[in-house]
């Protein structure tokens, strides 16, 4: 076989567990089959295992905790700062300081890496190797459903600057929408994007955390839930005409702890259950008898 | 009760006794049923039969001729052995009176 070929082989076997890696690249070997049947019995094996992960609870628990509740609350959190930001000296216009928005700015820029990296952690932990199909799900929840509940509810009409026709219209138009949703092109979708992939990545090598190191998350996750519902307690009035009714606290506190809610997963994880912990190998190796 | 391909990697470990790793079960699966044994389903009903108890594995040594990468050595318990005699014997006894059955004891024409 082709040199290409069995580096092609080896990086997709990366979706194996090692031992098992190494078992099913050795079997390839010795049976000297060709380019074609070996990449087919070599999806064919990763498929059977990415469909074996889904058997278990974890990964469900990612994609709807993590990628569903979660995702949307940071979403929302994306598509707020976005907007702050470009309101960002405009805040003559109420009674703010320069000082009191940098403050809210930050402290809403603070929550969101913290979050970021929460889930992220927390998805490569409960995903295991299913973890590319749900941090990619994810990622596009938070960087597109905020906006796409605007759109669908016909909050945002989607048009192109110069010709303004729909931005579907035109082969220009719908790969800048293209490009728009799939690329972290504003600074608060970057402030999602790294701390969530540095935290996929250390939930991937980690799986779990000391339990300190939990603790410290967990009250970092809090600190910033309470604080951000104070700095919105003060900040949306001074932007909303005079007489609209105040947002009651719970109401600014739940998307807050939507997004935070894997801290309190990793919290729960530092509780004795007293029974052993889950073997996620498939292939365990165990000494010649 | 085992499953047809379960027997069919069973009667190969056990056939192939000290030699029986992943590879060596394909090679020889194949050469019984004259299909192809895919290694995906191999490495999945290995999995089974060892979650059951009907097998052992372990990592055996690596080879020159598998570009230095380890085995996985199978060994059948003792508990396999029983399930494939179970499913043999029921094989046999629904196999008893049938022309097919008749025609192999005779042997080929």
């Amino acid at each position: 076989m082709i040199h290409v070929g069995w580096w092609l082989l080896s990086f997709l076997a990366r979706a194996l567990d090692p031992p098992e890696r190494d078992v099913v690249l050795g079997d390839l070997a010795e049976s000297g089959a060709g380019f074609g049947l070996a990449m087919r019995d070599l999806l064919g094996l990763i498929v059977r295992r990415q469909v074996g992960l889904w058997t278990s609870w974890r990964p469900w628990l990612a994609l709807f905790g993590v990628c569903g509740v979660a995702g949307l609350s940071l979403s929302s959190l994306v598509f707020r700062l976005n907007v702050d930001l470009y309101k960002y000296a405009a805040h003559y216009a109420t009674s703010l300081t320069a000082r009191q928005e940098v403050a809210f700015l930050l402290c809403l820029a603070g929550a969101l890496l913290v979050w970021s990296w929460t889930c992220g952690f927390v998805l490569a932990s409960l995903s295991g190797r299913a973890v590319w199909l749900t941090w990619s799900l994810f990622y596009f929840v938070v960087l597109d459903s905020a906006w796409a509940r605007f759109v669908l509810a016909g909050n945002i009409i989607l048009r192109s600057p110069r010709t303004h026709e729909a931005v579907l219209d035109s082969l220009q138009g719908t790969l800048r929408l293209l490009m728009f949703t799939t690329l972290p092109l504003s600074i608060a979708a970057l402030l999602f994007l790294f701390p969530a992939l540095f935290g996929a990545f250390v939930g991937v090598r980690w799986r779990i955390l000391p339990v300190r190191h939990r603790y410290l998350i967990g009250s970092v996750n809090i600190a910033l839930a309470v604080l951000a519902t104070w700095a919105t307690g003060w900040y949306d009035p001074a932007h909303l005409p005079a007489g609209w009714p105040r947002v009651p606290w719970p109401v600014r506190l739940l998307p807050f702890l939507l997004a935070s809610w894997p801290a309190a997963y990793l919290l729960a994880c530092s509780l004795p259950t007293g029974r052993p912990k889950d073997q996620t190998s498939a292939l365990r190796p165990v000494p010649e008898p | 009760m085992l499953g047809e391909f379960e027997y069919l990697l069973l009667s190969a470990a056990a056939r192939l006794g000290d030699g029986a790793y992943g590879a060596a079960i394909r090679r020889d699966i194949e050469a019984a049923t004259k299909r192809r044994c895919s290694i995906g389903a191999l490495y999945t009903t290995l999995d089974r039969l060892e979650a059951k108890g009907l097998i052992r594995s372990w990592m055996g040594n690596p080879t020159p001729q598998r570009g230095g990468r380890q085995k996985r050595m199978v060994r059948v318990t003792g508990n396999g052995v029983h399930e494939a005699k179970a499913f043999y014997d029921a094989v046999s006894r629904a196999s008893h009176g049938v022309s097919w059955a008749a025609d192999r004891a005779r042997g080929p024409a």
